[in-house]
């Protein structure tokens, strides 16, 4: 059974530990999220697209982030970007980071989605004057972005548990608040799976927002 | 003066040949059906004069000025457009927009009017093909029928001088067909200029000014509506009418 002692350090840990999800884990993991998503936005309209050159440029962006673990990409720019005279704080390394990472696996899921529209939408948006862009505006993206938005949503959840790869870079966030908590009481288990219930309980969270963004993007009078 | 005149258009679909040299002529306030057997052209014929299809070969003269078909600039293809109307076999309405905006979309979008006036003409259009009472709707509710008179208000609504048709009822039951055509009846009393891929023979003889016979890739024989009918020339044409009679 849980001890007397246990318990109160879990209760009185608890605090801690949110006040280190909140302000970090979270910050980072939507930050970045966002960031990652416009990304992946112009990325996949590159290809959407079919830009000479642009085009090229991104499936070799794809081919490398896809290609190499995130811990290493972490390591990289952490002892790369300073190199090539930029200094920043790690939280702001982590965010680029993970942009630069998620923006990758998001933009074959915004391609996907964009290609899953109906040649037929393009064509009459040609036929009623439109530009690319604007049909873009209007018509692909709206569809193509109902489409991808669960699987853009998987990746957020994803990525909320990833942003504890970021102590690596010297990032305190919820995992490594944890830890230090752990190390000062001797007593990882507990205080392990305290964390990770907290880590579950935000997703819980995103998965409820999940649903009420899917209720506010519509279904474009399907019933369902 | 003619509105619109293909010359010599020639399409290839890798190696298959779809077009091999077609010409026409459209005057304006021409009800132009094109008729003839599936794979015959007739719709690669409509998206190459409206830039959907790139063409190989052939000259499109619209409203005075010539187009050399194979090479036309991004502006041409755009001016050119702004002045057509198409409707498609299926419809492609917009599927993430209501009815309304459907029809506004290329006014506000594409010609920068503004959105009070676009819906004030919206309505007007959609009243005229019996679909205002739809208008906050979405496609995936109404009935393929009631979504292709949207799609006609659609190009309707930017006051084209030609409206193409491409197959417009192919995906309908006879009893939508009805209703589509009612529609294309009105505007061709109107003095609409159109042109009209169709198999609807019965329909083509009503209204057509002029009516064109395509076979593999030619136009085999043209006339105008009663002559076409009463009097073809040509065995191929006499062979698809007397196929189709009923």
């Amino acid at each position: 059974m849980i001890s007397q002692k246990t318990m109160e350090l879990l209760i009185s840990s608890f605090p801690k530990i949110l006040e280190f999800g909140l302000k970090v884990t979270l910050p980072l993991a939507i930050i970045a999220f966002i960031l990652s998503t416009v990304l992946a936005v112009l990325v996949a309209m590159v290809q959407f697209a079919e830009v000479p050159v642009l085009k090229q440029i991104c499936r070799f962006y794809i081919w490398v982030i896809r290609g190499t673990p995130l811990l290493v990409q972490l390591m990289v720019a952490f002892y790369g970007l300073p190199l090539i005279g930029i200094h920043a704080n790690p939280f702001v390394m982590a965010v680029i980071v993970f942009t630069i990472n998620e923006g990758a696996y998001s933009a074959e899921t915004m391609r996907a989605a964009m290609e899953a529209v109906p040649a037929g939408q393009l064509e009459a948006g040609y036929c009623v004057g439109m530009n690319f862009m604007q049909i873009m505006w209007h018509i692909i993206l709206p569809q193509s972005f109902r489409t991808a938005f669960p699987s853009l949503f998987n990746a957020l959840i994803s990525m909320v548990k990833d942003t504890s790869l970021a102590s690596s870079i010297t990032v305190v966030e919820m995992f490594t608040r944890t830890k230090q908590i752990a190390g000062q009481s001797y007593n990882y288990l507990p205080l392990y799976i305290e964390v990770a219930i907290v880590y579950l309980l935000f997703c819980t969270v995103l998965t409820f927002v999940q649903k009420k963004g899917e209720k506010i993007l519509g279904s474009y009078g399907v019933r369902k | 003066m003619a509105l619109l005149e293909v010359k010599n258009l020639h399409k290839k679909f890798d190696a298959t040949e779809v077009l091999m040299g077609v010409d026409l002529t459209v005057e304006k306030g021409d009800v132009v059906s094109i008729l003839g057997p599936s794979g015959s052209g007739k719709t690669t014929l409509l998206r190459c004069i409206n830039f959907l299809e790139k063409a190989d070969e052939g000259d499109l003269v619209f409203g005075e000025k010539t187009y050399h078909l194979p090479k036309v600039s991004r502006d041409d293809i755009s001016s050119i457009r702004k002045r057509t109307g198409f409707v498609f076999q299926n419809y492609n309405l917009f599927a993430n927009k209501t009815v309304l905006h459907n029809v506004t979309l290329g006014l506000t979008s594409a010609r920068h009017v503004h959105a009070k006036e676009a819906e004030k003409k919206a309505l007007e259009v959609l009243r005229k093909v019996g679909m205002a009472d739809y208008a906050g709707q979405y496609p995936s509710q109404l009935s393929g029928g009631q979504q292709q008179r949207v799609a006609i208000a659609r190009a309707l609504a930017t006051d084209p001088d030609i409206i193409y048709f491409d197959e417009p009822t192919s995906a309908l039951d006879p009893e939508l067909t009805a209703e589509v055509l009612e529609v294309m009846r009105e505007l061709a009393h109107e003095g609409m200029t159109m042109i009209v891929v169709t198999h609807e023979i019965s329909f083509a003889k009503e209204v057509s000014s002029k009516v064109v016979f395509m076979a593999d890739g030619k136009v085999v024989e043209e006339g105008t509506g009663a002559e076409f009918f009463e009097n073809p020339k040509m065995d191929r044409t006499k062979e698809f009418l007397r196929l189709t009679k009923n």
